[in-house]
């Protein structure tokens, strides 16, 4: 535990820090000049978020359908019914991937299983139904989170699900269950916060590609600010039930730097009761349910412009 | 100590029984007034700020309104204290949702005694300590609600209405035919526990997980509710784990900017929080008409008021405005205690992860409606399955 001095000593350091770098500091969101450091720590407060598409797929991939079916050439796949009316919408963009070497060392039946899973997505990821993503997915979902820093305690709240999470920093109880955002135990090395996150559950992936754990799954990351407004995001998986050995993330997430950024809810367990409970109601919304099963008419109607050109 | 563990468990059809009976047992103040031990000093962070942080919780009974026999006096003497005191540990004693009785009968086997399902032990440990306060209402004089507005009033009573449609010709309510409201819509948007399932929106909020709402007053026992709160000079970020699995996390940002565009809807609304000396004062707007407190809809206006009074309190007081709802505004207090962090822990809800209730009623409806139509069992608009129990009282 501190001593009062100790707290003041690093109270007092904290204030001529402070001074020291309120030149570099950023603003946001109707705020006077935000110091890059706090209590002697970088500041890690705000709403932040990645740009990259993690949440799609971890591994390198170009641009692909959200939902595919085979096309002309195998190689090629087209959009299929769930997004095909969408057009460009439905697709998932590029990205030079996030995993170390570009590759997951998945145990060849867990690979089977990731592949499945893959090709399953729309039934399987829990990120469908709107259930918490756990750690670290919620981190690089394409919606912001906002962290609020104490010297105790660090709390993140994400935009999605209004999930969130408790890093203890000091004092950090003993969990009586297994979470879906599992349990963090966090410490400060030098510039890097560093967080040990156990206790989750088996039912989390990592992506919509289908890369998921199971319950022993164990998550280290370290956060460092590259800037006062970017920190690299770097996090290590561990679980001996899917994985030959641990391995790597590296990504950075961005803070939100306008003048009117607030954390918005994105509230989806309500949407998704038509999807998933649809079938169930005495008078269906949706017609074209037989028994469990949704059928999709995709129908996208030729736009009166383009007619003339068909004509 | 306290029994504080959250249970994953979610049956779904019974929690609006659940929440009237803790809102009802008494939401409650922690601090007395009259506390004899001199208040430690209330701390402050590294960044000079008051420190509102910590866990907090309440094991004092304490009721949102006034009972009538106090008038305007906000205090209780200490022979009322001591009475009120014996009252409570007198309730404690009785087996409350251990008894299966129904109307003073033994219920069991009844319908009613099937839909309770929840005995006491669900409800944790009941409160041991009562405030000097005499409710949690201090504005108006009289420590109680004020007047709906007309428009209001009406508003609640066709819903109350709607309701007694529904129930009409079961065992939970009034004699008749089934009525043929029973394939309207709900006048508003749903959220109370009505006798009908024929989509997941006529299931109660708690039973769809929808969460709970702005502002959360806490109970004693398991239901009651805890909170984490979490500072930075920049925000304030609360967890309540409250309700049962209904807890939700409530960011608070401290700045300067203008509430959000008027049609913007949120089900936490927009909080702005700005420091008044030592108090943290939110101004909350852009409810969301899925929400209900006490009937103010999604022009409910909240000015909640954050004052850690000393090591061991958290004062927090709200005054709810909202002119299409009440004749006039009303401000409630409640002291929050600080919880041994250690032992009382705020767990994730996971109410939407784990719930089966909801697809339950679906799926048992459907399959009571298909075996009535076969006739293979009674018409399921004749059964109750809204009051949960009936015998509560």
């Amino acid at each position: 535990m501190r001593t009062g001095f100790s707290r003041a000593l690093v109270a007092s350091i904290g204030a001529a820090v402070l001074v020291a770098l309120a030149v570099t500091a950023s603003r946001t969101a109707g705020q006077a000049a935000r110091a890059t450091r706090i209590d002697g720590k970088p500041n890690l407060n705000g709403i932040w978020q990645v740009t990259n598409t993690a949440n799609w797929d971890l591994l390198a991939h170009t641009v692909k359908p959200a939902v595919a079916q085979p096309g002309v050439y195998a190689n090629h796949p087209v959009l299929a019914a769930p997004v095909l009316a969408l057009g460009s919408v439905g697709l998932v963009p590029a990205g030079v991937g996030v995993v170390e070497g570009n590759e997951i060392p998945y145990k060849p039946e867990a690979a089977a299983t990731r592949r499945e899973n893959g090709e399953h997505w729309l039934d399987r990821d829990p990120e469908v139904r709107c259930y918490m993503p756990g750690i670290p997915r919620a981190m690089y979902m394409p919606y912001p989170l906002q962290i609020t820093q104490s010297p105790g305690k660090i709390q993140m709240v994400f935009a999605y699900a209004n999930a969130s999470r408790t890093i203890f920093l000091e004092d950090a109880p003993k969990p009586p269950a297994d979470k879906w955002m599992g349990h963090s135990v966090g410490r400060w090395e030098g510039n890097t916060l560093v967080t040990h996150v156990t206790n989750f559950n088996d039912r989390t992936w990592f992506s919509r590609a289908g890369d998921f754990h199971t319950d022993a799954l164990d998550v280290v990351e370290r956060f460092t600010p590259i800037t006062a407004d970017a920190l690299r995001y770097e996090v290590t998986i561990t679980d001996p039930n899917v994985f030959t050995r641990p391995w790597k993330m590296s990504m950075v997430l961005y803070r939100q730097l306008e003048e009117n950024s607030t954390l918005l809810e994105f509230k989806c367990n309500e949407f998704v009761e038509e999807t998933f409970l649809g079938h169930l109601r005495k008078n269906q919304l949706v017609k074209r349910w037989e028994g469990d099963t949704i059928i999709l008419d995709v129908t996208r109607r030729v736009p009166e412009g383009d007619k003339r050109y068909e004509r | 100590m306290r029994r504080t563990a959250r249970f994953p468990l979610y049956l779904g059809g019974l929690l609006a029984a659940v929440t009237l009976a803790t809102a009802w047992e008494g939401t409650t103040v922690a601090a007395q007034q009259r506390a004899a031990a001199p208040a430690a000093k209330a701390p402050r962070t590294a960044w000079g700020a008051p420190d509102l942080q910590g866990v907090w919780n309440t094991n004092t009974a304490l009721p949102l309104e006034r009972p009538r026999e106090f008038g305007t006096r906000a205090m209780m003497t200490e022979a009322e204290h001591a009475k009120a005191l014996a009252d409570l540990q007198e309730r404690n004693q009785r087996p409350g949702r251990d008894s299966r009785d129904v109307g003073g009968k033994s219920g069991v086997g009844t319908e009613k005694d099937v839909a309770r399902a929840y005995n006491e032990f669900w409800f944790g440990d009941k409160p041991t300590r009562l405030s000097y306060r005499t409710s949690m209402i201090i504005d108006p004089s009289d420590g109680r609600m004020p007047a709906y507005a007309p428009e209001a009033a009406k508003r609640i009573a066709d819903k109350r209405d709607f309701l007694a449609a529904l129930l009409q010709g079961t065992s939970g309510g009034r004699p008749g035919p089934i009525s043929p409201r029973r394939s309207e819509r709900s006048p508003d948007y749903n959220l109370d526990r009505i006798n009908r399932t024929d989509g997941p929106e006529d299931r109660g909020g708690p039973e769809r997980c929808l969460g709970d709402n702005l502002p959360v007053t806490m109970g004693t026992g398991t239901f009651g509710g805890v909170m984490q709160l979490v500072q930075s000079p920049d925000s304030v970020s609360i967890y309540y784990d409250v309700g049962q699995g209904q807890g939700f996390a409530w960011v608070i940002p401290i700045t300067n900017r203008p509430h959000v565009p008027k049609n913007l809807q949120l089900y936490h609304g927009d909080a702005i929080g700005r420091w008044d000396g030592d108090t943290l004062v939110v101004d909350v707007t852009n409810f969301s008409d899925e929400t209900n407190f006490r009937g103010a809809r999604e022009n409910l206006h909240l000015v909640q008021r954050f004052r850690r009074v000393d090591a061991n309190t958290l004062q927090v007081e709200f005054t709810a405005e909202d002119p299409t709802t009440w004749v006039r505004p009303w401000t409630a207090v409640q002291e929050l205690e600080r919880a041994d962090e250690k032992t009382t822990l705020v767990l994730e809800g996971g109410c939407h992860e784990g719930n089966y209730g909801l697809l339950g009623m679906l799926l048992n409806t459907r399959a009571a409606e298909k075996a009535f139509a076969e006739g293979k069992g009674p018409d399921p608009a004749t059964q109750d399955n809204a009051t949960g129990g009936g015998g509560d009282n």
